[in-house]
């Protein structure tokens, strides 16, 4: 029964897509939506579980979400009132059943107590009369004794079929009509209509190998119908006109004729027919009406009462390759007509164990390194770039570029996944504080790779946690000061500059600097002359050992600080920070790189070490004339860029790497960019050029090196570091004058 | 007496749990071109895009129910010969007899067994070889 277990495991993976639908729902009656489309939804989540718990005899499940189900039911039909209570109620039902679900799953347990409390409380909003402790025991699915069969989709009451009294009498459906039916054509041959889309050719696809192909399985008989070619003064070269009628012989089935056209599925109009067909038939069956009822109607079902065979039927505009279903299970049709659909959770989506895709990703990554070592290598003996050689790397490289992109879009995903727990928590941490709190969500649907994801939902926890308990005030505060009672909490995620940010804000009374510095400086954390800026101030929370809390609440203390949050973001190559306004509320910005595979970086030469300056914080390089670079203070010096100065920054320095910096105007200089937005130009000896680089973490392999964000594998096969230029800008601030953002070393140290 | 082989039949179900496991019902009692839809809409297209000879829908779903695809079945020309045979997961006799105004060829209530759905197919097709 090794297929049923794999259907188990996609029940337990549906169930959690059910459970997020539940609570999704349930929030919503809880904020008032009444509608029946809501209730359905709800309904239609326990439901699904009950029935697919009961089909794999999931007992303690089937019977809770029996009687969740049947409050659910009565809600739907009206007979109890849909109110914000019974929202609250059904909220914490649900959280039952996603434990029964785990508890089914064999990851943890269930407090039967509290189930069956909960179960009675269910069954009481049912039936105020019924015995409040006793939850109606459910029928269980009667199980013939003999061979245990599965049973499917387990429902209530298992009622006697025929007690509904409809006697049907059997159709005369004779299917073997079809085998007779096609014995009258000639059965070897066929009659393939193929007409190219625009996309065939654009993907590099040839109808001649098509051909070649089809004449490997019998004699072909080739026509080119041009009737649709314009002038050629009206000719876009990009688009394709032309069909072809193909009269194939051969002993082969349908399958193997279909399977010659495996790689061009969705980019041509292809019907196959079985039988002689006239060109001009087979034209006119490719341009069939776009009005789906209409375009059948020509093709009158056969004299028996039995659809169509598939192959008889007329193709329809909205479905252009005829075996619909097979195109929608590997591609979205690209067709003008319809717009590409977003794939429901039908069965457009293949599931696919991430270890694969994982896998495929480290391949595609080992490719990336492997052609650029090959490019290297041509260019290292002299090959003309217009050879035909050095082209077809040219033409290697895009393409391994387009499997990576394509690769790495099979793993992004919607943020979304993580933002839906969210509203839950913000309901929660409300609750527990005695705040009012109103989640508002934006950017849902930003994507970002699927390991990112994984990684965000701690830190926007524990931020969203510290946003209300430290960031909002209680509702007579907020009263007192003129605001509305109800804080708002704002989640947001955005793509912004190859870079995920996710903001978290509140319209709370920010943060108190008099009091976060004087934390620090009693924590011995900074000295209690130090100046410091307002914002340096802010980031202060971010020093281990911080806590505003005076007591570590349950909410936001949990034992983690900032600090904790800041170092697990920085492990994942990102940033996080904080913004006040007294009043006004805070906003951390945290801030991820969209995968955590590939980047794309200048490759650069300093100090004969090669690095890589990410090309996402790189905002024009330049070589600086002597007039530009103006000396500031003893050490330091600065580059006039146009109308600005920026600190001069020698990477080789910053990093160790030498003692003593060359002029800049020996080298050359990276204007970059830091996440804060403050500019800094860096010095380094070369520029090699720009490439995509596979990430290999450092941690991993070895430690966190401060400036150094990761290390890739280069063509020529050395390893090289990967810049972090905000923390190259902020070492050599500390090195400079005040630190900014605080450093904990540099603060301890002072 | 038509080969199960023979017949095709689109699955209607807006749970994959719940498809996987007629499919796998089917494909026991012998069935082997066995398509699948999410919901009535999806199923409707999928039906005119190429017709099969028996549906077995499943009633509560979002977007289409079960009731509405049987409709949509029975009032488009060219597929409104397809069998079609309604899951109702509870014991709900006036939507049977909704389904039944409608033309269904055959109602199956949930929890059915393999056997169960063998029998309410061969109530439609005859005996299934």
């Amino acid at each position: 029964m090794d297929e049923l277990e794999a259907i188990k495991v996609t029940f337990f993976q549906e169930c959690e897509e059910l459970l997020a639908d539940l609570e999704g729902g349930l929030l919503a009656m809880e904020e008032g939506a009444g509608d029946l489309e809501t209730v359905n939804a709800v309904f239609r989540a326990v439901h699904s579980i009950k029935g697919g718990a009961g089909a794999f005899g999931l007992e303690p499940l089937v019977r809770f979400a029996h009687v969740f189900e049947t409050l659910l039911d009565a809600v739907r039909g009206g007979s109890v009132p849909n109110t914000v209570e019974l929202a609250a109620v059904l909220l914490r039902a649900s959280d039952i059943l996603a434990d029964h679900v785990s508890a089914a799953r064999g990851l943890g347990d269930v407090d039967m107590a509290a189930s069956a409390a909960m179960a009675a409380e269910l069954a009481q909003w049912t039936d105020p009369n019924a015995a409040p402790a006793a939850p109606a025991p459910v029928a269980a699915p009667v199980v013939a004794e003999e061979a245990a069969p599965v049973i499917i989709g387990a429902d209530d009451d298992a009622m006697d079929e025929d007690d509904l009294g409809f006697v049907f009498v059997p159709q005369t459906i004779t299917v073997e009509a079809q085998a007779a039916d096609a014995e009258l054509i000639p059965s070897n041959v066929w009659t393939v209509s193929i007409r190219p889309k625009s996309d065939l050719y654009r993907k590099a696809n040839e109808t001649a190998l098509l051909l070649r192909e089809l004449n490997r399985l019998g004699p072909i008989k080739a026509t080119l119908d041009d009737s649709a070619l314009p002038a050629l003064e009206n000719l876009d070269p990009e688009a394709a006109f032309v069909t072809w009628i193909v009269r194939l012989e051969t002993e082969q089935d349908e399958s193997a004729i279909r399977e010659v056209f495996e790689f061009v599925d969705g980019d041509c109009d292809l019907e196959i027919t079985r039988g002689e067909a006239s060109v001009e038939a087979a034209v006119a069956a490719l341009t069939a009406t776009t009005e789906p009822v209409a375009a059948v109607e020509p093709a009158a079902p056969p004299p028996v009462e039995l659809i169509a065979p598939v192959a008889e039927a007329p193709p329809v505009e909205a479905a252009p390759v005829v075996e619909a279903a097979k195109a929608a299970a590997v591609a979205p049709p690209a067709q003008k007509a319809t717009p590409v659909e977003v794939p429901g959770p039908g069965q457009s989506v293949i599931r696919v164990d991430p270890e694969r895709i994982d896998r495929l990703i480290d391949l595609v990554g080992e490719l990336v390194i492997n052609q650029a070592m090959l490019a290297q290598r041509v260019g290292e003996y002299g090959i003309a770039p217009s050879s035909n050689l050095a082209m077809g790397l040219d033409e290697l490289e895009q393409l391994t570029r387009e499997i990576q992109d394509s690769v790495m879009a099979i793993r992004a995903q919607p943020v979304k996944s993580v933002f839906q727990r969210m509203p839950r928590l913000v309901r929660e941490v409300a609750n527990m504080t005695g705040k009012h709190a109103r989640l508002v969500m934006d950017g849902e649907n930003t994507e970002v790779d699927k390991t990112v994801i994984e990684r965000l939902s701690d830190p926007i926890t524990h931020m969203l946690r510290n946003a209300i308990d430290h960031g909002l005030e209680s509702p007579e505060e907020r009263k007192a000061a003129g605001k509305n009672p109800e804080g708002v909490v704002r989640l947001a995620a955005l793509h912004r500059s190859g870079r995920i940010v996710i903001e978290v804000s509140d319209d709370g009374k920010g943060i108190n600097r008099e009091r976060v510095f004087g934390i620090a400086v009693k924590k011995g954390l900074i000295a209690p002359d130090l100046q410091l800026t307002d914002e340096e101030i802010d980031n202060l929370i971010f020093l281990p050992g911080f806590s505003t809390a005076e007591k570590i609440s349950d909410v936001s203390g949990r034992g983690v600080g900032m600090d904790v949050v800041k170092r697990s973001v920085q492990a994942l190559g990102g940033r996080i920070s904080i913004s006040s306004r007294p009043g006004q509320g805070s906003t951390f910005t945290l801030s991820l790189p969209l995968t955590l595979a590939v980047l794309d970086g200048m490759v650069v030469d300093v100090a004969g070490e090669t690095l890589v300056v990410p090309l996402a914080a790189i905002v024009e390089s330049l070589r600086p004339k002597p007039e530009e670079v103006r000396p500031l203070g003893p050490v330091g010096s600065v580059l006039a860029v146009r109308d600005s100065f920026v600190p001069l920054i020698d990477v080789g320095l910053t990093l160790g790497y030498r003692e003593e910096s060359p002029h800049p105007t020996d080298g050359v200089v990276l204007l970059v960019e830091g996440e804060d937005g403050s500019r800094a130009a860096l010095v380094a000896d070369a520029i090699h050029g720009q490439r995509q680089v596979v990430i290999k973490s450092l941690e991993q392999n070895y430690q966190q090196v401060e400036g150094v964000a990761a290390a890739t594998i280069l063509g020529d096969g050395r390893v090289a570091l990967i810049l972090d230029v905000d923390a190259t800008i902020n070492l050599r601030r500390r090195e400079g004058g005040a630190p900014r953002p605080p450093e904990p070393s540099l603060i301890a140290a002072e | 007496m038509p080969q199960a082989s023979s017949i095709s039949v689109l699955v209607v179900d807006d749970q994959l749990t719940m498809r996987a496991l007629i499919r796998n019902a089917l494909q026991q009692i012998g069935f082997k071109d066995i398509r699948e839809a999410p919901d009535g809409e999806e199923a409707l297209k999928n039906l005119l895009a190429k017709p099969a000879n028996l549906v077995i829908s499943d009633f509560n779903m979002p977007k289409m129910d079960g009731l509405a695809l049987l409709r949509a079945v029975r009032s488009h020309p060219p597929i409104r010969q397809t069998a079609f045979v309604m899951l109702t997961g509870r014991a709900d006799r006036e939507l049977v007899q909704r389904a039944v105004q409608f033309g269904v060829n055959n109602y199956c209530v949930k929890p059915f067994t393999v056997q169960g759905l063998k029998e309410k197919i061969e109530q439609v097709f005859g005996q299934l070889t």
